[in-house]
């Protein structure tokens, strides 16, 4: 690779795409066979046309309503504002701060997984948001 | 992947995308298990990356999807690639050139002609959820109020006002994406040929910006300080990360489609 990849402690610049990023690059972008084949496209069945995430949802909702109130919890217990601000630039509050986002970000690897797992799932059911409880799913083979 | 024209019944012909000949294929991994070898069908100036794919079989495991990233973005590094969407399978090699790459020859030569000397950085930034959520309830009183409320009483009581702040809470969150997306762009675009941000009302909730830029070689490691400033600048409020060089996913589109289109010039300026 000819960019100097300078070591950072604020941009992540990672060597290879993660899942999710070449999930959005990939299935929605670059040119579209369709428009160009007509006769020879062979239709083969695809895992992750819609390993999607719906966001705009009332799970959503509630998990932000729900990660704001353990804000309160941690400022009444512990320490006030102040404090909690200096952890969390210095990084101590790193492990507490796992919450409604990061719920987020987990069911995308969780929608894969079912994808890999199970193959016969309705196309509309794989565009609901994970609930927090894992579905049970296949071991990966490998 | 057999000569052509030998194609067997179970087996197909996977598109990854299509590069100027003199391309060297050799060496790289596509989809499937084991990873199929990716080869050339060339037609004149052209070449279509290929590879043998079992037809019968479902495509798409985390592995096919990365292997389909891979070969683009790995020969984005030394020449144009105009990379296909995941999943194109063609009949057989024959099919490539007769159907794909002969009918469009002239729209594929230009657009790669546009593209040479470019590779795609795409921007993701992410907010710190501790960090916005107290940011809003500092900056909206409506929302710290009604947090208040729905905090006094058991959860079971409060389930419509609890959507509803969580509803207010991403609002206010979409609204800082436009503004952190517009600052992005002011900062980057500069360095860019050409610049797509993604639409925010399919952006996940924790995301605070979202953007692809087409960057000319000899502007990479510029682009990629301004990144840095950038991310130095956020630092604590967003965590960014910066993808690339990767093959034109968000462009190549609308470079072909420019040169599809009688009398179009190159599709930015």
């Amino acid at each position: 690779m000819t960019v100097a990849q300078r070591p950072s402690h604020y941009l992540d610049r990672p060597s290879s795409s993660g899942l999710v990023d070449v999930i959005d690059l990939i299935l929605d972008k670059g040119l579209v066979i369709d428009i160009y084949i007509r006769v020879s496209l062979v239709g083969i069945e695809l895992l992750t046309i819609d390993a999607r995430i719906v966001v705009a949802s009332v799970d959503t909702y509630l998990r932000f309503a729900e990660a704001v109130n353990r804000l309160d919890l941690r400022e009444d217990k512990t320490k006030g504002l102040p404090e909690l601000v200096d952890d969390m630039r210095q990084g101590g509050a790193r492990s507490k701060t796992r919450g409604a986002l990061e719920g987020v970000k987990e069911s995308v690897g969780e929608v894969i997984d079912r994808v890999k797992g199970d193959k016969e799932e309705e196309p509309e059911r794989q565009e609901r948001p994970r609930s927090r409880s894992r579905p049970p799913h296949k071991e990966r083979e490998s | 992947m057999n000569g052509r024209g030998t194609p067997t019944e179970e087996r197909a012909c996977y598109v990854y995308g299509i590069v100027p000949t003199g391309v060297d294929p050799s060496g790289l991994e596509g989809i499937g298990d084991p990873p199929a070898r990716v080869g050339l069908v060339p037609h004149r100036g052209l070449a279509a990356l290929v590879s043998a794919v079992v037809v019968n079989g479902p495509l798409g495991t985390a592995a096919d999807l990365r292997a389909h990233a891979r070969v683009l973005d790995t020969l984005v590094a030394h020449g144009p690639v105009l990379p296909m969407r995941f999943g194109g399978v063609v009949r057989d090699l024959g099919a490539v050139v007769d159907e794909l790459l002969a009918p469009h020859e002239d729209a594929f030569l230009r657009a790669l002609e546009d593209l040479r000397g470019t590779a795609q950085f795409t921007l993701r930034g992410a907010y710190e959820e501790e960090h916005v959520l107290r940011q809003v309830l500092a900056d909206r009183e409506d929302i710290a109020r009604l947090h208040t409320d729905v905090a006094a009483l058991p959860q079971e009581a409060t389930y419509y006002e609890r959507v509803r702040l969580g509803e207010m809470i991403a609002l206010e969150i979409a609204a800082r994406r436009e503004a952190d997306t517009l600052e992005a762009l002011e900062r980057l675009a500069p360095l860019a040929v050409a610049v797509k941000a993604s639409p925010s009302a399919d952006a996940p909730a924790d995301r605070a910006v979202s953007a692809s830029f087409l960057v000319g070689k000899g502007d990479w490691d510029a682009f990629g300080t301004a990144a840095e400033g950038l991310a130095r600048r956020w630092a604590g409020r967003v965590g960014l990360r910066l993808l690339g060089p990767l093959a034109p996913y968000d462009f190549a589109g609308d470079a072909v489609e420019a040169r599809r289109t009688e009398g179009a010039g190159r599709p930015w300026g």
